[in-house]
């Protein structure tokens, strides 16, 4: 059952079909051309030379030289051959008896005419034979004239006949078996495209769709393969997305059980702090609380970079106008940095245009790392400027301190994990960025190409 | 005084805040699971809630406080600081804040939250002025003569007091006033701001009470 589903099976019936009606078409051929022999011409194949060599006996045989006798012997000869003509010449060159003679015929043949009748009857149409009547020349000579198309064979004659019938029933056919062929393809063909499309199209999730199997032929098996995969892949992405959850779980869990006992040193730390304490105690306390809040930021960080590194980070690009974003942002820096006495340089100018496509969350990131290392490092020169620049080639907010500079490294320098993530996060984004810096302070550059 | 519901399962932590906010003149009521929220939860005016807690968790309790009592601020205070619980827990949440907290931070964010409810004092001392903030009445304490404000400029003063404390920038305070989107360059802010300086300020050119903040925008510290 399955086979005759199959276009193996509708292609062998084509060429089963085709097959079988040249084959037909043979033995109609055949049949029609002996259908029509029959109604035109005898059944025998006539021979000229057995024509000749008959006329030539009969001429020889016969005895009486009367009118009445050749003509008798011309009747019998027309039975036989219904298109032929007949004449007879005498030995003084008079024409005697005719019969069915359609040319003109002069009535007295010269030796000169005659010569130029044999000239030109010789091996020209119709077929001529002349023979000289009785045993001698005597008696003149009779001619047997037949339109040489009789001795075509039979099937030259159908050609000749009905040739264009059969030609064009010929063309029919191969026409017919063009077209049959061509919708055989063409329905193939589009069906191999549809499902090419159908692999194209994108799901919202990035996946391919399911195709709706129409038949159950091989392209019907193909598209089922394809739903299958496409399954298996679903399946595949559920799966991954169920492991980056557990991960992300996992390192959520790691943060908060880091958190938790850190929030208890503070507790302490600050339950301490109300007590009355000497000046050693006082510091020994600023520089507790101090670090809580450098293991607080470096976990934060720890948990991001292990989530960047592994592409685990949330990431969903949007288009958002920058210099707001960033003067949002700016607002819960500030109060920050005016409480550590900087001073605090904010120019903030429309670039050309203001929408880039980002993730908020991560400039937001970018900026907070930036600060925060300002905030640690860079403390000593009580400025920060935040500003815009314009080129030709690229818009970019410049992050400005007047610290010492990245290489006179401050007690609190560490692994350079916050920059490792502002790197990341600004390729990831598709931005670019340096960093100049000197003794006297540090530029970093986050640049938007145009 | 003002009542918080407080629910943290770590017992040193819980003693901890309970034991600050109760000396800085809140009323607090500490729960170590979210049990017993409904018997508690309507007489107060602020929730503080930790995320990871026995049972149902914080994110659960907070929609579910929310739901039934809409007028409570709810703070939560967490030791997750991924993003997506950040997200998550502002979805219903008035704020988030990630331990490990400083308790000052923890009274600014509570303090805010208040007045944003309008669950605060009636009156504000800001400088020279008196401000009722229930019906925004507003008194010059030198002159003992109320101010008269323009619809604009009073709904202005309301932001402003709202977000006491807060840098505002020129497009938060347009949207937040005129319900717009603020256009680059559109000047119609900056004019109110100078009609409500001179109503409220001794001297209009060097003002106090309405800071501007160079290249970001504005703020009224209380």
């Amino acid at each position: 059952m399955k086979f005759f589903r199959s276009l193996l099976a509708k292609y062998m019936l084509i060429i089963f079909l085709a097959i079988s009606i040249v084959q037909l078409s043979y033995f109609a051929s055949a049949a029609f051309i002996f259908g029509i022999g029959k109604t035109d011409f005898s059944s025998e194949v006539l021979r000229e030379n057995e024509v000749e060599k008959k006329w030539h006996t009969e001429a020889k045989s016969i005895k009486s030289f009367t009118d009445v006798a050749v003509s008798q012997h011309f009747k019998d000869w027309q039975k036989l051959y219904p298109k032929s003509s007949m004449f007879w010449v005498a030995e003084d060159g008079t024409l005697l008896t005719k019969v069915n003679v359609k040319e003109q015929l002069p009535s007295k043949w010269t030796p000169a005419y005659t010569t130029k009748f044999i000239k030109e009857r010789y091996g020209e149409d119709p077929f001529t034979v002349i023979a000289f009547l009785g045993q001698d020349e005597s008696n003149g000579f009779i001619v047997f004239e037949i339109p040489r198309e009789v001795f075509n064979p039979p099937l030259k004659n159908v050609y000749e006949q009905y040739g264009a019938f059969v030609f064009f029933g010929v063309i029919a056919i191969i026409l017919f078996f063009i077209i049959v062929s061509f919708l055989f393809f063409r329905g193939i063909r589009k069906r191999l495209l549809h499902l090419q499309e159908a692999m194209e199209i994108r799901d919202v999730d990035g996946l391919p769709i399911a195709t709706k199997v129409k038949k159950k032929d091989e392209i019907g098996q193909l598209e089922q393969s394809f739903n299958r995969m496409v399954c298996e892949l679903r399946e595949s992405k559920n799966r991954e997305q169920k492991e980056e959850q557990l991960r992300r779980e996992l390192i959520a869990n790691l943060s908060h059980d880091l958190r938790t006992p850190l929030t208890k040193i503070r507790a302490q730390s600050y339950s301490v702090s109300k007590e009355v304490l000497s000046e050693d105690g006082k510091l020994a306390i600023k520089a507790m609380e101090t670090s809580i809040v450098n293991i607080d930021a470096l976990i934060e960080n720890l948990m991001s970079y292990t989530l960047l590194t592994a592409s685990k980070y949330k990431f969903e690009a949007k288009e958002i106008n920058v210099i707001r974003f960033a003067r949002e942002q700016m607002t819960t820096w500030y109060p920050v940095f005016e409480k550590e006495g900087f001073e605090i340089d904010i120019e903030l100018h429309p670039f050309e245009k203001n929408e880039w496509q980002i993730d908020p969350i991560w400039l937001g990131r970018i900026f907070d790392n930036l600060f925060q290392n300002i905030l640690r490092h860079a403390s000593s020169g009580k400025y920060i400027g935040v500003e815009t620049e314009s080129t030709e080639h690229y818009d970019a907010f410049i992050i400005k301190d007047h610290g010492k500079g990245m290489k006179n490294e401050s007690n609190a320098k560490g692994a350079g994990i916050g920059l490792s993530i502002v790197d990341i996060m600004v390729k990831g984004m598709n931005l670019d960025w340096d960093i100049e810096s000197s003794e006297s302070g540090t530029k970093i550059k986050i640049k938007h190409y145009k | 005084m003002y009542r918080i519901l407080y629910i943290e399962d770590e017992k040193e932590i819980g003693q901890w805040v309970t034991k600050d906010l109760t000396e800085r003149g809140y009323k607090v009521t500490w729960l170590e699971s979210g049990e017993e929220v409904d018997q508690h939860i309507a007489s107060k005016d602020i929730a503080i809630l930790d995320v990871m807690l026995p049972g149902l968790d914080g994110f659960s309790i907070g929609k579910r406080i929310k739901r039934e009592n809409k007028e409570i601020p709810i703070l939560m205070l967490s030791a997750r600081t991924a993003v997506e619980d950040k997200i998550e827990g502002l979805n219903f949440a008035d704020d988030y804040l990630t331990k490990p907290f400083h308790p000052d931070e923890l009274i600014a964010r509570v303090e805010v939250l208040l007045r944003r409810y309008q669950k605060n004092d009636d009156v504000l001392d800001l400088q020279h002025l008196k401000i009722y903030t229930k019906e925004m009445r507003i008194i010059n304490k030198q002159t003992d003569e109320e101010i008269q404000l323009t619809g604009k400029q009073f709904y202005l003063l309301q932001y402003f007091i709202r977000h006491l404390n807060q840098i505002l920038t020129k497009e938060q305070l347009y949207e937040g006033v005129w319900g717009e989107s603020y256009i680059e360059g559109d000047k119609t802010l900056m004019v109110h701001i100078r009609y409500l300086r001179e109503k409220i300020e001794i001297n209009p050119a060097k003002p106090t009470i309405i800071e501007t903040i160079r290249g970001i925008g504005y703020r009224v510290k209380l």
